[in-house]
């Protein structure tokens, strides 16, 4: 199992939702607003008057093969509109109850 | 900070809120005058004006035509009438409803004023009279008496009549057919012929010698004496003895001329009550009053006064129409409780718990409370129809405390604390409980803005039913979680029986059925609404058997009845008549408790007797019947039999018998009015249409508004011969008036009292035309002349009254429904006969009008209410549901609950009223309920993903009980209006079973049209979204579940 972080400028919201349920993953846990700004190019979206826009942020657990696919389609993402940023971060799950 | 959670976590600040609110309630309910209807100023204004000695003809000329000219131009004036009478002119403005009636009559001033220059000049100023129907008498006694009868207007306006005047909000008191005394002295022309004397100089006798003369003062010494003349009858018999003169030396004195009379006055209106002599004692009061508070202190006075009075005066109520309003009043505030008894008992037999219950029910005074200090603040009444209003309220203030609870006892189910349970589950749903309240409140709410005389009762019912909707939402969502949160209990599941067990298992057991109803229904979707089309066309076909009336009267066990015989007839042949008649009735009707006879009519034409539409040909009868708990025959059939015993008389040309006392409902009529110049045309075409009229099924008491021409003596007199004899028009005129109608320059005073004292001559010389055509006139040469010799007697015949409407000439033909005959019946009739009529003349006018047009008028006005109910619920609800579709399904109850209404009309054989017309607006509000609930849960289940037939199916099945509990409520709460009996009933019943019939049809159709049209409408609407959604989602095009989830993961 891996834990998949995706973080997301608010406006793709709808896109992220529609892929994860192309990809039938069910569970998720969101963040609706998060403050954040990329580490390279990324234009601060921190809710405040000189930065007003927001960031969203999903973690979800999937199985190891569906990660691949979540990178795939949030890089395509990512590709066709380069000024709404979204990245996804993987982790490693060692314990679960 | 959320209401809720406040109300939750400050119970004690919440409870203080609502006590307090039960107090100012409770306050004001007690506080709360009793009406019948709300206060209404109806705008009328009456101008009158009198100038004695025209003929109706003339009056028409000189006085109502100028009248009418200047009050033309009045601001907001509807309509104008005009009735011109032998020596009186009247004319009626009737306004728009929402004019300013102080304006109004400021304006009818200022327009009297401009007319007065163009009016005669000899004419007296005109009067301008607000009229209203609160100026209706509110208590009408008989009073009887047998030694005291001859001075009994005397004893009655000392005693009793002066107490009464000071009653706050009497506007009048009078006495009807008092014995007046008055002294004739009949002279003998013969007599005066030898005395060479005249009537005019014995009447000037007797005012010469009735006097007091103030001489001056004399000074004698050191006083200062005032001396008097006292020449003043100190009693009647001192005026035969006056001396007029000496005649060969013996003294003449008045009776050797005259026979003195001091006597009661010739009949002129007589009343009888129960065949005694009596008196009729009329109360009415001032507009503004409250008609309950005026009768009982006035009652209160008659009662002390009786101790005073002679023991032989009695008096006997005929009509009181507070009593009526008081018991229906109480009438209604019985049904309210039993509404509310059967609302909380639907709520305990579907919650099964009484914690529950008491909730619950706890909104419903609450709410009703309010209203009684909305109604205390607006210094409104407590009425029939705030009363009624709160009828129809009851059922539905309870809807949203039943959302609120039944989610909050879902969560208890589940094992939530109550405290947390009463926090999210109110927070759940409180708004889908605005919204629907919002959707009720759209219908209502426009009620408040509607004009005309309707208005009067919608607004009231209107802000009524808004202001305890919204207060029983607030109550749900702030005291109903609170209660929650300190009664609920968890419950353990039990498996021995309780009533809580019983009851879920059979509603259980009913849920499934309903499913399975659904379930093939949706497979038959074309069937279905095939056939419910039908079964609401053919519901519409029946609107063409249902009757239709206006307003539904009232049995206020009191009936009146009025007939006229040949115009010129004497009333010695009426009082015959009359009597006879009264023995008739008292012989064949058993229900009669009072009867009151009166005819003839009282010289001076007050404005009463106008009204009244008294004569010397006209009886009109009082009559009160017993109580409606004591007979088996309702007054309409009472009035039936007593117009088929008038039937037998050939001698009455007209009559009529109506029920109740004026007011709403008081009369309904037909009336065909012919408008045209001439009055032979349009009195024999009156008539003619009156024969054919008589013919129509169910048209009772055809009455023409204008008399028969009455024949009337008229003296032609010749200027030459006048000129000869040195006299004028004048002169002759009133000398012939004073030997008939008598002289009358002097009064005898008596303890304060003044009495006529009249000089004419004695009967025998003035009643045939031979000895008016003697009348010996003194000319101006002091020599004798028969009237013969200056002119001569004819005999025309002249209209008696001369009505106009809107400046033409005017009479009508006015129909009244018989038993069981619908105003609406007698209208298409009337209107047919119109149109079929053969050679009207051209000039000549025909209108069907009468409380049909008002009824029209108020159709339309309803119309246009049903309209903007039925735009505003759209609008409402296309917001609450995001879509233009959904209200359209959720509508599709309407129609069928106007089905339900005339179903239930019909099998009930209740007419189409106003009222029953507004109980289908009503509905347009109440039934739309039931399609949110249903469409709002299978909308919620669609989006969680379940498949489109499952989704309607359980959603059916679990807003079943909901749909109906809310139903059954309202419905049980208006089912005590629908059946009540007692007085008044007849109001407010057609509403109970419009709403009744419309429910509980529209509920059942509801329950199943509405899930098969959504299924039928929505199935292309889900597919294209899908579509849709690809189609935007341009970056996952490529993905294809099969080939690239991993075979363990896709499904």
């Amino acid at each position: 199992m891996k834990a998949v972080f995706i973080v997301y400028n608010q406006a793709l919201t709808e896109r992220v939702a529609y892929m994860l349920e192309r990809l039938q993953i069910r569970g998720f846990s969101q963040w609706p607003l998060v403050h954040g700004a990329g580490t390279n190019t990324g234009e601060p979206h921190m809710g405040s008057h000189t930065w007003p826009e927001m960031n969203t942020s999903v973690l979800t657990v999937v199985d190891d093969q569906l990660v691949p696919l979540i990178l795939k389609y949030v890089e395509k993402l990512d590709n066709t509109n380069t000024a709404n940023g979204i990245r996804a971060f993987v982790w490693q799950i060692t314990d679960m109850y | 900070m959320s209401i809720y959670n406040t109300a939750v976590n400050k119970p004690i600040s919440t409870m203080m809120v609502f006590l307090a609110i039960i107090v100012l309630g409770v306050f004001s309910y007690i506080q709360l005058p009793v009406d019948q209807f709300p206060k209404m100023d109806p705008p009328y204004i009456t101008v009158m004006a009198s100038y004695p000695g025209a003929n109706a003809q003339e009056i028409e000329e000189n006085v109502t035509k100028i009248l009418e000219n200047q009050m033309n131009s009045v601001d907001k004036l509807k309509e104008m009438t005009s009735t011109s009478y032998d020596n009186v002119g009247v004319v009626t403005l009737e306004f728009q409803w929402e004019a300013n009636i102080d304006e109004a009559s400021n304006d009818v001033r200022d327009a009297v004023d401009k007319s007065m220059s163009a009016l005669p000049d000899d004419i007296d100023r005109p009067t301008i009279m607000r009229f209203s129907t609160s100026m209706m008498p509110i208590l009408v006694y008989a009073v009887t008496a047998e030694e005291s009868y001859p001075g009994i207007d005397r004893i009655l306006d000392e005693k009793l009549i002066s107490n009464l005047n000071r009653i706050d909000g009497v506007g009048s008191v009078n006495l009807g057919g008092t014995p007046q005394r008055v002294i004739y002295v009949d002279l003998d022309p013969n007599k005066l012929d030898a005395y060479n004397l005249t009537l005019e100089q014995i009447s000037n006798k007797i005012l010469a010698e009735n006097r007091d003369i103030s001489t001056g003062s004399v000074k004698m010494g050191q006083s200062d004496y005032a001396m008097r003349v006292e020449g003043e009858f100190s009693e009647s018999a001192e005026i035969k003895n006056i001396v007029l003169g000496t005649v060969n030396g013996k003294t003449l004195f008045l009776q050797d001329v005259a026979s003195v009379r001091d006597t009661i006055k010739d009949i002129t209106m007589e009343q009888t009550i129960d065949r005694h002599k009596g008196l009729v004692l009329i109360v009415t009061k001032q507009t503004d009053a409250n008609a309950i508070e005026v009768a009982t202190e006035a009652k209160k006075i008659i009662e002390k006064a009786k101790s005073q009075l002679p023991p032989d005066i009695k008096f006997q109520i005929i009509s009181d129409n507070s009593d009526f309003i008081v018991k229906s009043v109480n009438n209604l505030q019985e049904t309210l409780l039993y509404a509310l008894v059967f609302v909380v008992m639907i709520v305990f037999l579907f919650l099964g718990r009484w914690r529950a219950t008491f909730i619950i029910a706890l909104t419903i005074p609450i709410s009703l409370i309010v209203a009684f200090i909305y109604l205390f603040i607006t210094d409104e009444t407590l009425n029939i129809i705030s009363l009624s209003s709160l009828s129809i309220a009851i059922g539905m203030v309870v809807d949203d405390a039943i959302v609120v609870l039944e989610n909050i006892t879902k969560h208890v189910d589940r094992g939530s604390r109550p405290r947390e349970a009463a926090k999210y589950g109110t927070n759940e749903v409180w708004l889908s409980v605005i919204v629907t309240t919002l959707v009720t409140v759209a219908v209502f709410f426009p009620l408040t803005m509607v004009t005309g005389l309707t208005g009067v009762i919608f607004k009231q019912l209107g802000w009524i039913v808004c202001i305890t909707i919204c207060t029983s939402t607030a109550t749900a969502i702030s005291l109903t979680p609170m209660l929650s949160s300190q009664f609920l209990r968890i419950q353990e599941k039990t498996e021995k029986f309780t009533f809580y067990n019983f009851v879920t298992g059979m509603l259980d057991r009913l849920d499934a059925w309903f499913e399975r109803v659904i379930r093939w229904s949706l497979r038959h979707k074309t069937f279905i609404i095939l056939s419910m089309t039908a079964v609401f066309v053919c519901s519409m076909l029946l609107t063409r058997v249902i009757k239709i009336d206006f307003m539904p009267q009232n049995d206020e066990s009191y009936m009146t009845v009025y007939a006229k015989m040949q115009t010129g007839q004497r009333v010695e042949i009426t009082k015959k008549i009359a009597l006879e008649l009264d023995s008739v009735f008292r012989a064949e009707i058993p229900e009669i408790r009072i009867l009151n006879v009166s005819y003839g009519s009282e010289e001076e034409a007050g404005f009463a007797s106008m009204m009244n539409t008294t004569g010397n040909n006209v009886m009109n009868m009082r009559i009160r019947v017993h109580e409606i708990a004591d007979r088996d025959r309702s007054i309409f059939e009472i009035a039936a039999q007593a117009r088929q015993i008038l039937a037998r008389y050939p001698d009455f040309l007209e009559s009529r018998v109506s029920t109740g006392s004026g007011g709403f409902g008081g009369s309904n009529s037909v009336d065909i009015e012919i408008t045209g110049h001439d009055f032979n045309t349009t009195s024999a075409l009156a008539q003619r249409i009156a024969t054919q009229a008589r013919q129509i099924p169910g048209a009772r008491d055809v009455t023409i508004s204008r008399d028969n021409d009455k024949a009337e003596l008229q003296i032609t007199l010749n200027r030459d011969k006048l000129a000869l004899h040195g006299l004028t028009t004048a002169e002759v005129g009133s000398v012939v008036r004073n030997r008939i109608y008598g002289s009358r320059n002097s009064k005898f005073k008596e303890s304060g009292e003044e009495y006529d004292i009249i000089v004419r001559l004695q009967e025998k010389y003035r009643t045939s035309l031979t000895e008016v055509e003697n009348f010996l006139i003194t000319d101006a040469f002091g020599k004798k002349v028969r009237l013969k010799e200056l002119g001569e007697i004819k005999e025309y015949f002249s209209p008696p009254n001369i009505e106009r409407k809107s400046k033409q000439r005017m009479l009508s033909v006015s129909i009244t429904p018989g038993l069981g005959v619908s105003l609406g019946e007698i209208a298409t009739a009337s209107q047919q006969l119109i149109d079929n009529l053969e050679d009207v003349p051209q000039d000549v006018a025909l209108y069907v009008g009468g409380t049909w047009e008002d009824q029209q008028e108020s159709n339309q006005s309803l119309m246009m209410l049903l309209a903007l109910s039925l735009m505003l619920v759209y609008i409402v609800m296309a917001a609450e549901f995001e879509s233009f579709k959904m209200p359209f399904i959720i509508m599709l109850s309407i129609p069928f609950a106007f089905s339900g209404v005339i179903i239930a009309l019909l099998l009930t054989g209740t007419t189409l009223s106003m009222v029953a017309m507004l109980g289908a607006v009503m509905l347009v509000g109440i039934v739309t309920k039931n399609g949110i609930v249903l469409i709002d849960f299978i909308n919620l289940m669609r989006e969680r993903g379940i498949r489109l037939y499952d989704a309607i199916a359980q959603a059916c099945r679990s807003r079943l009980r909901p749909v109906l509990m809310t139903s059954l409520t309202t419905i049980l709460g208006m089912v005590p209006m629908a059946v009540s009996g007692g007085e008044g009933a007849e109001t407010w019943r057609p509403m109970g079973i419009a709403v009744i019939g419309g429910m509980v049809f529209s509920t059942v159709i509801t329950l199943v049209i509405v899930p098969v049209v959504y299924a039928a409408m929505d199935k292309s609407g889900s597919r294209d979204k899908k579509k849709a959604a690809s189609k935007q989602y341009v970056f996952m095009r490529d993905f294809d579940p099969e080939r690239d989830l991993p075979k363990n993961i896709a499904k």
